[in-house]
């Protein structure tokens, strides 16, 4: 089996990393400041359907001195569907934190009805329930700079690689900065470990929630565009394929860390990338098609039996807090 | 010191039994949830043109007009009674199944296998053993999470939806290989379909008693649904299994304090679960088509959360919600007929009607809670200006 | 309990001519079913230790949860250095120089010392931890307070944990600092030292308001007190002007006797046997309970009294040792197995181990016995019949206030609670009665129901394992006293031995012989 393949699943791995850890962010902003988010799948499913639209609706005919030769069909798409991912977060964040629902109750909840929405606005957006129309342009894809010149066909894995994909990776630092570097940070924490005590001290910890679960959603909605507009080029219903839970699941094994995070989610991603690229593999070739296209979802069960036992979730997600509302 | 007992007094007894306000606090908030959903749904009906009042009475009477469409209605239902239930006994033992969606497919793959593979069996004992392998598929899929979940302590959420895509797969081979389509070589496309099902595996039409059109495929399945939640029901309130999960779900540290067995009480709610699971695919299954197309997914299992939740998990209140369902599925079609709004729109209606239906069900509880704390505390003073006398005269007795 | 000191406490006397630094007047605060403060009237002054006293449930918490913003009040107002204000949050009230130290710590764990101190005002939106850490060791220099900034709470004793609350305060600029039951959780020893910081803080000019319901160290350290009594104020005094009974009258509106009489019982064999164990914190622990007998186990939280009785009670994994119970092995029981060998068990944690709030009273009744002959058939149905009767009988010989017994636990007070707890238990006439922290957070009637059915278990023979934090209820129930630290017994006493023997016990000291 020549190197190549392997350079790319690694390169389809990049592809699934970006989103899985993309959602893991926002999965981690969330959870720090006290709300257990599992509706990142539904917050990721509006941000396909959504960045898709952004895409057709501002994909410029021609440029025309404006535009600066920029790609604004994509870019356009991506922030959309970012917004569209916080503003469907807020429903998560009005029903946990103002109306003190169930946080997963609220999770389960916001699934559902994304799929529902994303059908509806879809036939408004594109009018068909299920895809959205073809010819959707994207960003034009990049090559790292070293890696993609790696021998044995692993250069592959890096190269005609989505900006997005560099984007996701360099998010670690923004994030590990503004969540144990500043005081927005600290106050952030201190509302996912002992809210008490930040009410205590004057530290409010509704609106630092509302923060929290709306960050969420922009990264998950961020994520979700990113698939429907740099990977697959197109919406269509579920092609989320479960990520967002997977995306639970990185951030778990990460133990609630921006940079342990990276692993889970590139370990996870190339778990997607098997029975797309890999069919062929020695083992894997005597295996029915329809077992190794179970590969990604084993994988995480497996990892959660196995090596959860010594995580330490932030110590107040899931409680219902009951000081101030708003 | 005299430890002779105070008699608690009884304050006016049983004014009005605290379960029927929990009941009515219940009811109301359904009520309100569904007028915010139809107050919200009127603005996007209005959006389009179409007046609330034509695209609501087309719903309702699609569902309620004609006895076949309520026909069809009870046949949505059925399975989605069954979904529900398999929801609500996890959430009444504080753990969420998301995987039913997984299960019933599951259960559907092992009774096509039985009725496809044992159907030496004579008359309607085949459809019996197809049913139990249909809830023995539904148990194996759903035990597994569950063992995971005790022995691992791995999210139950997490795994259970692994677990529905793994279930697909699974369909996928089954339909591939061992069941694969050979009745008819050439015509059909394979790997769409099993071979169909001898007939003897069908469950008996029941709409044909009440004038409805066979091909409504309203069976006998319904009453097994609603026998099925009053049986959940008396487990739930009256067996020591359904105390035990409630305890667990309400205070797992006092359950334990208390000598349940947290681990083993799970499992069996799993398997509970699981096998009611099994049974949600057996109306498509064997109530209508009697072979198993691929591709069938229909979402049961996520809808089986939404009318859980709508019925507050309760088995009484998921019939009552399972009919409210199929009504609003059925809807659909009707908008779609018959107005310039999409069908999308019954979805939307659905969507908000869930998350209104959480959020009244949590502000209901609330204010009950705080109404019978300040019933209770009223209890206490008079209870305690009672005890003052006597201990008043206790205190001069010792001095 | 006396520690002798070289500081009097003052009288307020020489201080009546300063301006009061805070006037409450008037104030009301009601809950649902309670009016918490009613009508109540204080005053404050600068540089003063001025203590709240009452029973539980007086009000004295709430009436500084009000001033500190926690709780909004339907009447009075509230004047601050001569002026209106509204407190409408904690900001307002630290805003004013006003700061509270919780009874129950509100510290993040996971932090250090110095992001717990600077939570909420950092000074800066980019966080500097060396200079943090910096300012936070210049303030505990300032006031003699050991501690090191850079220290992660979780690795903290309970006493540095509380000097880390003050100085949360003190970083704040407060010059009034409300301590709420600051010495429910120390030792003698760090009592001693926490009260040489207050005089320290008072010398300073601050003001302290101690609430307390030990009367003992609110005569040590007081400079006035005021007493509280079913949300009203009863009475303001000096240590010089009262004494410690008639300060209890005032709480509780009667005379109550601080000493039941203990019934004499011969004890009889041992009934259960704790030898060499080994389970989360305990190392090695050696304890002996006969029937007959209340054993009294002494010990500030957190040395393994929690470990003590879920061991027992087959909650916590026995590492190695062995747990006997009338010659049963308990060590490797299950909790199921171990209740019906006859343990009864009152938790300390009424909410998470004792009852399902959201279950109903009868339901409650069962927790634990709910698969016995006379409450469920064979086949797993219960009788809801018979349990709901047994319930009622319960509920009428224990005094448990509620409407019927269909009301939701979650509605009881938690006196009515601890005593729905121990009807449950004690009704299953058991061996051993194991009773953690059985009366924290009571009132006085409660308290006093509470230890007159643990001695009635000692009359009727019964084993009797009491693990408590208050030296108060050792001394007034056991027979013996034995003292826990660092998950060892460390020494045993008589009932009739001094308080600051027993307290050096309780901080490992040597072993005395029992007199």
């Amino acid at each position: 089996m020549p190197l190549g393949d392997i350079g790319a699943a690694i390169g389809i791995g990049l592809t699934y990393f970006t989103i899985i850890y993309l959602t893991g962010l926002g999965g981690l902003f969330s959870e720090r400041s006290g709300i257990v988010n599992i509706g990142l799948e539904g917050m990721m499913i509006i941000g396909t359907v959504t960045g898709s639209w952004g895409t057709h609706h501002f994909t410029l005919p021609a440029p025309e001195g404006l535009g600066w030769g920029l790609p604004w069909g994509p870019i356009m798409g991506l922030l959309i569907g970012m917004l569209a991912g916080a503003a469907f977060a807020s429903i998560h964040a009005l029903v946990t934190v103002t109306f003190r629902v169930d946080q997963i109750v609220s999770g389960v909840v916001i699934n559902l009805v994304a799929i529902g929405l994303a059908r509806f606005l879809s036939t408004i957006f594109f009018g068909q329930a299920t895809q959205s129309n073809p010819g959707q342009p994207h960003l034009n894809p990049v090559d790292l700079p070293l890696l993609s010149h790696l021998p044995w066909g692993l250069g592959a894995a890096f190269q005609r690689l989505s900006p997005m994909v560099v984007v996701a990776i360099l998010m670690v630092f923004p994030v590990w900065f503004s969540l144990y570097r500043t005081r927005w940070g600290l106050r952030l924490r201190s509302c996912g470990e002992n809210p008490e005590a930040a009410r205590s001290l004057g530290v409010r910890v509704a609106p630092l929630r509302y923060e929290g679960v709306l960050l969420s959603g922009a990264l998950a909605g961020l994520a979700g565009a990113y698939l429907s507009v740099e990977v697959t080029y197109g919406w269509g219903e579920g092609q989320t394929l479960g990520l967002g839970f997977i995306a639970l699941a990185a951030l778990i094994l990460s133990n609630w860390n921006p940079i342990r995070l990276m692993l889970a989610a590139f370990i996870f991603g190339f778990a997607q990338a098997i029975p797309l690229r890999l069919m062929d593999a020695p083992v894997l070739r005597l295996i029915p098609d329809q077992f190794v296209r179970m590969t990604p979802y084993v994988v995480t069960i497996v990892v959660l039996a196995g090596f959860v036992g010594r995580v330490r979730p932030p110590a107040a997600a899931g409680r219902a807090y009951e000081g101030a509302t708003t | 010191m005299a430890t002779a007992p105070l008699a608690a007094p009884q304050v006016g007894s049983r004014e009005r039994p605290e379960w029927i306000e929990n009941l009515a606090g219940q009811l109301l908030a359904l009520i309100v949830a569904l007028v915010i959903a139809l107050l919200l749904g009127s603005v996007i009906i209005i959006a389009y043109g179409e007046s609330p009042g034509t695209v609501y009475g087309a719903i309702f009477h699609y569902g309620f007009g004609t006895k076949n469409g309520f026909g069809y209605v009870l046949t949505e239902a059925t399975p989605l009674i069954f979904s529900a239930l398999a929801v609500a006994v996890c959430f009444k033992g504080g753990m969420f199944n998301i995987g039913v969606e997984g299960q019933y497919l599951v259960g559907m793959v092992t009774a096509s296998w039985a009725a496809l593979k044992l159907d030496f069996l004579p008359g309607p004992l085949l459809m019996w053993v197809a049913i139990a392998f249909g809830i023995l598929g539904g148990i194996v899929w759903a035990v597994i999470p569950g063992i995971l979940k005790v022995r691992t302590g791995a999210h139950e959420v997490v795994t259970t939806i692994m677990m529905n895509g793994i279930a697909v797969s699974l369909v996928a081979w089954a339909i591939n290989g061992p069941l694969k389509y050979t009745q008819q070589a050439g015509f059909h496309t394979p790997n769409l379909r099993t071979d169909a099902f001898r007939a003897s595996a069908k469950i008996p039409d029941l709409g044909h008693l009440f004038g409805i059109g066979s091909s409504v495929h309203l069976s006998w399945l319904l009453i097994g649904a609603v026998v099925t939640a009053a049986l959940v029901w008396f487990l739930l309130k009256r067996m020591r299994l359904g105390y035990e999960a409630r305890a667990i779900g309400a205070s797992p540290g006092s359950a334990r304090a208390g000598g349940i067995s947290i681990g083993q009480v799970q499992i069996k709610l799993f398997v509970i679960s699981g096998a009611l699971a099994g049974l949600v695919g057996m109306q498509q299954l064997l109530g209508d088509k009697n072979y198993l197309p691929i591709g069938y997914e229909a979402a049961l299992g996520f809808t089986g959360i939404a009318v859980a939740f709508l019925g507050q998990n309760n088995p009484i209140g998921i019939v009552a919600a399972a009919i409210l369902w199929g009504v609003l599925a059925r809807g659909e079609t009707a908008v779609q007929i018959q107005t310039t709004v999409p069908r999308e729109f019954v979805i939307i209606l659905q969507g908000i009607l869930i998350i209104s239906v959480v959020v009244t069900y949590q502000l209901a509880k609330r204010r009950l809670l705080a109404r019978q704390l300040q019933t209770a505390a009223d209890v206490e003073e008079l209870a305690d200006s009672a005890a003052a006398v006597d201990v008043e005269g206790l205190a001069k007795e010792d001095r | 309990m006396t520690i002798r000191t070289s500081v009097v406490p003052g009288d307020g006397a020489g201080r009546a001519s300063a301006p009061p630094l805070v006037v409450m007047t008037g104030i009301t605060k009601r809950f649902p079913g309670v009016v918490a403060n009613d009508d109540v009237s204080l005053e404050l002054r600068a540089g003063e230790v001025h203590a709240l006293v009452g029973e539980n449930g007086a009000g004295k918490s709430t009436l500084m949860r009000v001033l500190y913003g926690m709780y909004p009040h339907e009447g009075g107002t509230i004047a601050v250095r001569g002026e209106a204000v509204k407190i409408h949050s904690p900001r307002d009230a630290l805003a004013l120089g006003i700061g509270m130290v919780h009874q129950h710590f509100v510290l993040v764990d996971t932090f250090t010392v110095a992001e717990n101190v600077i939570l909420g005002r950092e000074g800066a939106a980019i966080l500097d931890a060396n200079e943090a850490e910096r300012r936070v060791r210049e303030l505990a220099d300032a006031y003699g307070f050991q501690i090191d900034p850079g220290a992660v709470i979780e690795d903290l004793s309970v006493g540095e944990e509380q000097r880390v609350e003050i100085l949360k305060a003190l970083y704040r600029g407060v010059d009034i600092l409300i301590l709420d039951e600051p010495t429910a959780v120390l030792t003698p020893a760090e009592t001693s030292a926490l009260f040489a910081n207050l005089r320290a803080l008072r010398e300073g000019g601050k003001t302290i308001v101690f609430i307390s319901h030990k009367l003992d160290e609110v005569l040590q350290i007081a400079d006035r007190i005021t007493v509280l009594r079913r949300g009203k104020v009863v009475g303001e005094t000096t240590p010089s002007r009262t004494t410690k009974a008639e300060l209890a009258e005032m709480m509780v509106g009667r005379p109550i006797l601080f000493r039941l009489e203990k019934p004499l019982v011969e004890p009889g064999e041992a009934v259960l046997v704790l030898e060499g164990v080994h389970a989360g914190r305990l190392r090695g622990l050696d304890l002996q309970v006969r029937a007959g007998e209340i054993v009294g186990v002494a010990g500030v939280e957190g040395n393994g009294q929690r470990d003590l009785a879920d061991a027992i009670m087959g909650l916590q994994p026995v590492e190695s040792g062995s747990i006997v119970l009338e010659g049963q092995d308990l060590t490797a029981m299950g909790t199921a197995e171990i209740r019906h060998a006859g343990a009864a068990f009152v938790p300390e944690d009424r909410h998470d181990q004792g009852l399902v709030l959201d279950m109903t009273l009868w339901e409650n009744s069962v927790l634990g016995r709910q698969g016995e002959g006379e409450f469920s058939r064979r086949g797993g149905i219960m009788l809801i019949g018979k349990i709901k009767r047994s319930a009622e009988r319960l509920v009428h010989d224990y005094d448990v206030r509620a409407r019927n017994v269909d009301t939701s636990a979650r509605t009881l007070s938690g006196g009515n609670q601890q005593k729905l707890i121990l009807a449950r238990e004690l009704d299953g006439d058991p061996t051993l009665v194991l009773a953690a922290q059985p009366t924290r957070g009571l009132d006085v009637g409660a308290i006093e129901f509470v230890w007159q059915q643990i001695l009635q278990q000692k009359a009727e023979g019964r084993a009797v394992l009491l693990i408590s934090a208050e030296l108060d209820e050792i001394y007034a129930l056991a027979d013996r006293i034995v003292t826990l630290f660092e998950g060892r017994i460390t020494g045993e006493y008589s009932p009739n031995a001094p308080p600051d023997e027993v307290g050096r016990g309780m901080l490992g000291g040597v072993r005395a012989e029992a007199s």
